[in-house]
């Protein structure tokens, strides 16, 4: 779940996400000493005779359900029920008891789902999207109630019988509830709100197409046009967006390719030719990413003394140019390892360096077209604006809504419905 | 008339102040933190590419940004034969390719099934070939028809096509236009996309509609520069 992306050290067990987690069950806030917790914070006894109605234990999680997601969800084993009726409460102020009425922060309750035993497994859950609590026994499904509260939510565990034991598992070990099922029956249910939803008729192949103009694949762009032109209608704004992303568009492509495919010598003769004032001014961002990558090309083919030389000769003029140390010292570690592939800076070596100088090339060029007024229009196609504004639109709604739900993530959708 | 002014600011004026406002130069910073990954819009459009069935734009488009296609592009061909045969008219050509591809395709997909008998019935008549017609319906889809009172009525429709002597300009004409041949060969198409474990769809379209989706829902909370024309993406700053 948790996207490790630092070498230094592992994040800590009770964060996911940037969020904390419910690990274990909170020994210091519980009420007085009607119930005992056991060393591994993980089981709850209530060991004497009630003595009245409100000596119940009550013990909550470590640290509040996160909210970043659609669904958060924990369970309890009923080690063994009692020797009488009690309450388990599993949400803050929702509760199932064991008779199982559904308690909602007073002490007659409502008739809800079954009863709970001896051996039952008992879950909670908090669903993000429907804005609902759900409830689960021994892997199924026994009711939903509808959330109002807003705040943070901590998953709450209560005894009240004598020897009444449960244990609580906050996802170490695997549920008895098939929580990925349930995530992914909540996931096609909002995929199917879109289904109501009209976009314009030939939107999609416009936007390809202007993907396909903007990074200058040039050959995959006649096929498109042949194959596509039943579906799209000519349309005006077409005209203005073309005048753009077709701009250079035959020498753009040569260039990308160039870069693509390691030849960066050339790169630099064919701008030179070109688009002289690109290049020109050999200090500038430009030619910085342009060096490096030759220097990284000479590492991919070996050539470390060449690369050496090069980087001597090359990286010192860039001394004044702000940002360049962590590239410059990344590509300088490459010559530290055999095979710098398996490194932590082996990054470098694979094709997402090169579409990175090369974007910032085909940028540069889009940049020179005199036409152009809006010089945010040449760095990104449609498509990425398109998919900058979802996740910012999602991430401000989010914000705005007590920072629930799952935020906007392009990889999932790409990746969504791959089976096996 | 004034004072109509007034209120009418007023009121405009409380009804924005509910919701945040969020400023051109704001926004734009949001959305510069935006981290987008090239691989991943490749693999979008590549997607799309795949789904649509343009094989040679796919090839293409894998050898000009190494994309590599979430599917075996050699069965995108296969597919589109088949697309094309109904297409065409060729129903019967249709079902053997369907078959040589996966037999359990029909097998599993009655409404499918149908559908695609349905279609040689009206090539059927469309030729004038009414008794081979009238055989093949009775022999082929009554029986089918019988299962499942939905059938049932399709059948009857199409048969109605030889009751009447302009049937171009009968109640049942749609039967005979070319959309009931591509609503045929979509069926087909998506079948076997299903088949192959393939989402059906592709997904740009879904990305288009969850933008709308969440604008609208955005719109109700707060004031910030929606883009309303996807194509060209532009940003339109809102004027309170």
């Amino acid at each position: 779940m948790s996207e490790a992306t630092s070498q230094a050290q592992s994040p800590p067990e009770d964060v996911i996400d940037g969020e904390e987690v419910p690990t274990e069950l909170d020994t210091v806030n519980n009420s007085g000493g009607f119930s005992v917790i056991r060393p591994e914070k993980l089981s709850l006894l209530y060991p004497s005779v009630n003595l009245h109605g409100h000596d119940v234990g009550v013990v909550q999680a470590n640290h509040p359900a996160p909210s970043k997601r659609l669904l958060y969800y924990f369970e309890i084993y009923v080690k063994n029920v009692g020797a009488k009726v009690g309450k388990l409460i599993v949400m803050d102020i929702m509760a199932i008891g064991d008779d199982g009425r559904l308690y909602r922060g007073h002490a007659k309750g409502e008739a809800f789902g079954p009863t709970y035993t001896t051996g039952d497994t008992v879950g909670g859950g908090i669903n993000y999207s429907a804005q609902e609590f759900f409830f689960t026994k021994n892997g199924a499904v026994v009711g939903t109630v509808f959330k109002e509260v807003k705040g943070p939510l901590f998953p709450t565990v209560a005894v009240h019988s004598q020897n009444e034991e449960v244990t609580v598992n906050f996802g170490k070990d695997p549920f008895v509830f098939d929580i990925k099922a349930y995530e992914e029956e909540q996931r096609a249910k909002d995929h199917s709100k879109l289904d109501n939803i009209s976009i314009q008729q030939d939107a999609s192949y416009r936007i390809v197409r202007c993907y396909l103009q903007h990074y200058g694949y040039e050959d995959t762009l006649k096929l498109f046009n042949i194959a596509a032109q039943t579906n799209l209608s000519p349309a005006s704004d077409d005209r203005l967006n073309d005048q753009y992303s077709t701009y250079a568009l035959n020498e753009r492509r040569n260039l990308l390719q160039l870069i693509r495919s390691g030849k960066i010598d050339d790169t630099f003769s064919m701008l030179g030719q070109l688009y002289p004032h690109v290049v020109q001014d050999g200090t500038s961002a430009i030619c910085f990413l342009l060096h490096c990558q030759k220097f990284i090309e000479l590492v991919r083919d070996a050539k470390l003394e060449d690369a050496i030389l090069y980087g001597r000769t090359e990286f010192q003029k860039f001394k004044n140019l702000s940002g360049v140390d962590e590239l410059v010292k990344d590509c300088a570690a490459l010559l530290a390892y055999g095979d710098p592939s398996k490194s932590s800076v082996g990054y470098l070596l694979q094709d997402s360096q090169g579409e990175l100088v090369a974007d910032a090339v085909n940028a540069a060029i889009l940049h020179t077209n005199s036409r152009v007024k809006d010089a945010r229009l040449c760095m990104h196609s449609s498509l990425e604006r398109l998919i900058r504004q979802v996740t910012a639109c999602y991430l401000e709604k989010s914000s705005l809504e007590w920072d629930q739900g799952e935020a906007f993530q392009l990889r999932r959708m790409v990746e969504s419905g791959k089976k096996g | 008339m004034s004072l109509f002014w007034v209120v009418i600011r007023q009121t405009a004026q409380r009804h924005y102040m509910a919701k945040k406002l969020v400023t051109m130069v704001d926004w734009e910073k949001k959305l510069n933190d935006v981290k987008v990954r090239r691989e991943d819009m490749n693999k979008l459009v590549m997607n799309f590419l795949v789904t649509e069935g343009y094989v040679d734009a796919a090839e293409k488009f894998q050898i000009e940004s190494g994309t590599e296609p979430d599917i075996d592009l050699a069965t995108i061909t296969d597919r589109m034969m088949v697309k094309k045969a109904i297409q065409d008219g060729n129903v019967e050509d249709a079902i053997e390719k369907v078959n040589d591809l996966n037999p359990e395709i029909l097998d599993t997909n009655p409404q499918l099934f149908f559908h695609l008998q349905q279609q040689r019935l009206i090539e059927l008549i469309r030729n004038g070939k009414v008794e081979e017609a009238l055989e093949f319906a009775q022999e082929e889809l009554t029986p089918r028809g019988e299962e499942n009172q939905g059938f049932l009525e399709e059948l009857e429709r199409t048969v109605a096509l030889l009751a009447f002597e302009d049937a171009a300009n009968s109640p049942v004409s749609d039967l005979l236009d070319m959309s009931q041949r591509f609503k045929t060969a979509s069926e087909v198409n998506a079948a076997i996309l299903t088949s192959q474990s393939h989402e059906k769809d592709p997904k740009l379209p879904s990305l288009l509609k969850l933008l709308i989706l969440v604008q609208n829902q955005l719109d109700e909370k707060a004031i910030y520069p929606r883009i309303n024309n996807f194509p060209t993406a532009t940003l339109e700053e809102r004027t309170v």
